[in-house]
C-alpha cells in the first residue's frame, strides 16, 4: 500500500525472479500476475493445464513443468489431460488405461502404444458360453480370455475337436463317438 | 482464503477464462477498449474453463476442472462462492438462462448435460446418450432454446433442444472437425461456431438452416461469444482474444493479455438483460 507514506510500503512480489504481482482488494492475499512460461498458482508454484511438474519442489525435488506424457494417447483437444502435480493420465483415450495410459482398459487387449489406432487396444468380447464365470476380461496381450473345460479359441467360442454343447456353460462335453461308426 | 472480485465499472465487457482467472475488457461500441483490460477475478489454484454470466444480478459463473466445480461470485465485489462440488468430472461449457434463472453445462468425462437453479440447488441430468465430447453450450432464454457442440472426432455435431430436455435434434453433422465454441445472439437470432478442426468462424440461423461462412484459416479456436456484429473468439495458438466483424468476414483486432498461456472461455456481460420471458420464468 503506497498511500500509507511509510518506507515499508511497497514489498517485493514474492515472485519468481521478482515477477510482477497484484493484492487482491479486501483480503489483502498477494497472487503472482505474470508467472514464468507454463506455471501458474498464487506463487507459481503450479503448472498450467496439459502440462505437470512441481516447479517450487513443494512435494519434494522441484520438477520443471513437463507435456502431459500419456503415450500418445490423450486428445490434445481436450482440456485436463493430467494431473498438473504428479502427471497421472486423466482422460486416456482409443481405449487405453493407466497412469501414462500405457495399457489396455479392461475387458480390451492389445498394443497400447502400437502406431496405427487401430492396433492399439481391441475389445476381448470373450464369449458368454465358454468363458468362466461370464468375463469380460482377457488377457492383455494376447487377448487369450479363460475358457471352460474343452472350450477353445481366443474368444471361448467354440469346443476342442471331439466336443461338443458350448451351450451348456459349463463347458464343452465329450462327443463319445464309436470309433468304429464315425468319420474321423 | 479466496481472493475478491474486483468491482467491475458499468457498460458491457468480455469476460476472458486463464487457467487461473478470469480477466475482462470492456467493450467500446462494438470494439474492445483494450487499454482498459483487468483481471477481474483470481482463482489462481483453479482452471477455469467456461463462464457464463447473469446480467440480472451482475453475477460471473464458472466451471473449473481442476477441482471439479462450478462457482459464482458478483462483479460488485464478493467471494466466489462454489455452487456445485459434487458428481463432476469435467465439467465445461456453461450456459445461463437469465429468464429461467437456471444453468446448464456440459461434462466431458461423465458425457452429460446437466442443469441446475442459480444456486445449485435442483439439479437434474437433461441428457447423458448420445455425448462423447461435450463442450460449448449456449441458451436463447427468449425462445427456450439450448445449443451445444459435441467434438467427438468420429462424428462431431452441434445439436439443440429446448431448454426443458425435450425436442432435442441435430442441427450441423456435415463439414465439421472440432467444433469447441458456440455463440447465439439475441438480436440477430444468429447462432455462430468456431472449429479447431476446419480452421473456420461459421454462422447460421437455426430456423432456417442456412450456413455461412465468416472466415476460414484461423489457428486454434476454443470460445467464442457475440455483441452486435463482431464476434470474439479465443485463439490457443496465439493464445488472445481475436475480433470478427461478421458482416465484412473481417479480423479486426485482437487482444493478448500480459500471461502468455492458453485462453479458455468467453463470454459477453451485457449492461442491461435483454428484455423478455419464458416458460420457466413463469412456471
Amino acid at each position: 500500500d503506497a498511500t500509507t507514506g511509510s518506507s515499508s510500503d511497497c514489498q517485493p512480489c514474492p515472485c519468481p525472479g521478482g515477477s510482477s504481482c497484484a493484492i487482491v482488494p479486501k483480503t489483502k492475499e498477494v497472487v503472482c500476475t505474470s508467472c514464468p512460461a507454463g506455471t501458474t498458482g498464487k506463487r507459481c508454484e503450479l503448472c498450467d493445464d496439459g502440462y505437470f511438474g512441481d516447479p517450487l519442489g513443494e512435494n519434494g525435488p522441484a520438477r520443471l513443468c513437463r507435456l502431459c506424457q500419456c503415450s500418445d494417447n490423450i486428445d490434445p483437444n481436450a482440456v485436463g489431460n493430467c494431473n498438473r502435480l504428479t502427471g497421472e493420465c486423466l482422460k486416456c483415450i482409443y481405449n487405453t488405461a493407466g497412469f501414462y495410459c500405457d495399457r489396455c482398459k479392461d475387458g480390451f487387449y492389445g498394443n497400447p502404444l502400437a502406431q496405427n489406432t487401430e492396433d492399439k487396444c481391441k475389445a476381448c468380447s470373450c464369449n458368454p458360453y465358454g468363458t468362466v464365470n461370464l468375463q469380460t476380461n482377457c488377457n492383455q496381450v494376447t487377448g487369450q480370455c479363460e475358457c471352460l473345460p474343452h472350450v477353445t479359441e481366443r474368444d471361448c467360442s467354440s469346443c476342442q475337436p471331439g466336443f461338443y454343447n458350448l451351450q451348456s456353460r459349463r463347458g464343452c462335453e465329450r462327443c463319445n463317438c464309436h470309433p468304429l461308426g464315425s468319420t474321423n | 482464503v479466496k481472493p475478491d472480485t474486483i468491482p467491475l465499472p458499468p457498460g458491457t465487457h468480455l469476460l476472458i477464462a486463464q487457467s487461473g482467472k478470469i480477466d475482462h475488457v470492456p467493450l467500446d461500441g462494438n470494439d474492445m477498449r483494450k487499454s482498459d483490460a483487468k483481471a477481474l477475478l483470481y482463482v489462481p489454484d483453479k482452471v477455469v474453463i467456461g463462464v457464463a454470466y447473469d446480467c440480472l444480478e451482475k453475477m460471473v459463473y464458472w466451471t473449473d476442472i481442476s477441482s471439479p466445480s462450478i462457482s459464482r461470485a458478483s462483479l460488485g465485489g464478493g467471494e466466489p462462492v462454489s455452487i456445485i462440488k459434487t458428481d463432476l468430472e469435467s465439467p465445461e461449457g456453461i450456459a445461463l438462462d437469465h429468464l429461467g434463472r437456471t444453468i446448464f453445462w456440459t461434462d466431458s468425462q461423465l458425457d452429460r448435460i446437466e442443469v441446475a437453479k442459480l444456486d445449485g440447488s435442483q439439479r437434474r441430468v437433461l441428457f447423458d446418450t448420445d455425448l462423447v465430447n461435450p463442450r460449448a453450450i449456449v441458451a436463447d432464454p427468449m425462445r427456450g432454446n439450448l445449443y451445444w457442440t459435441d467434438w467427438n472426432r468420429e462424428a462431431p455435431k452441434i445439436e439443440a433442444s429446448y431448454m426443458d430436455g425435450t425436442n432435442r435434434r441435430i442441427l450441423v453433422k456435415e463439414d465439421l472437425g472440432l467444433p469447441n465454441g458456440l455463440t447465439f445472439d439475441t438480436y440477430s437470432s444468429l447462432l455462430c461456431w468456431v472449429d479447431a478442426g476446419t480452421k473456420r468462424v461459421e454462422c447460421m440461423d437455426p430456423n432456417q438452416l442456412g450456413r455461412r461462412k465468416i472466415l476460414e484459416g484461423i489457428q486454434y479456436p476454443f470460445s467464442i461469444t457475440s455483441y452486435g456484429k463482431n464476434l470474439f473468439y479465443t485463439d490457443w495458438r496465439r493464445d488472445a482474444v481475436v475480433t470478427v466483424d461478421r458482416t465484412t468476414s473481417q479480423e479486426t483486432d485482437n487482444f493478448q493479455p500480459h500471461k502468455r498461456t492458453r485462453l479458455y472461455g468467453i463470454t459477453t456481460a451485457l449492461a442491461q438483460c435483454p428484455q423478455g420471458h419464458n416458460y420457466c420464468s413463469v412456471n
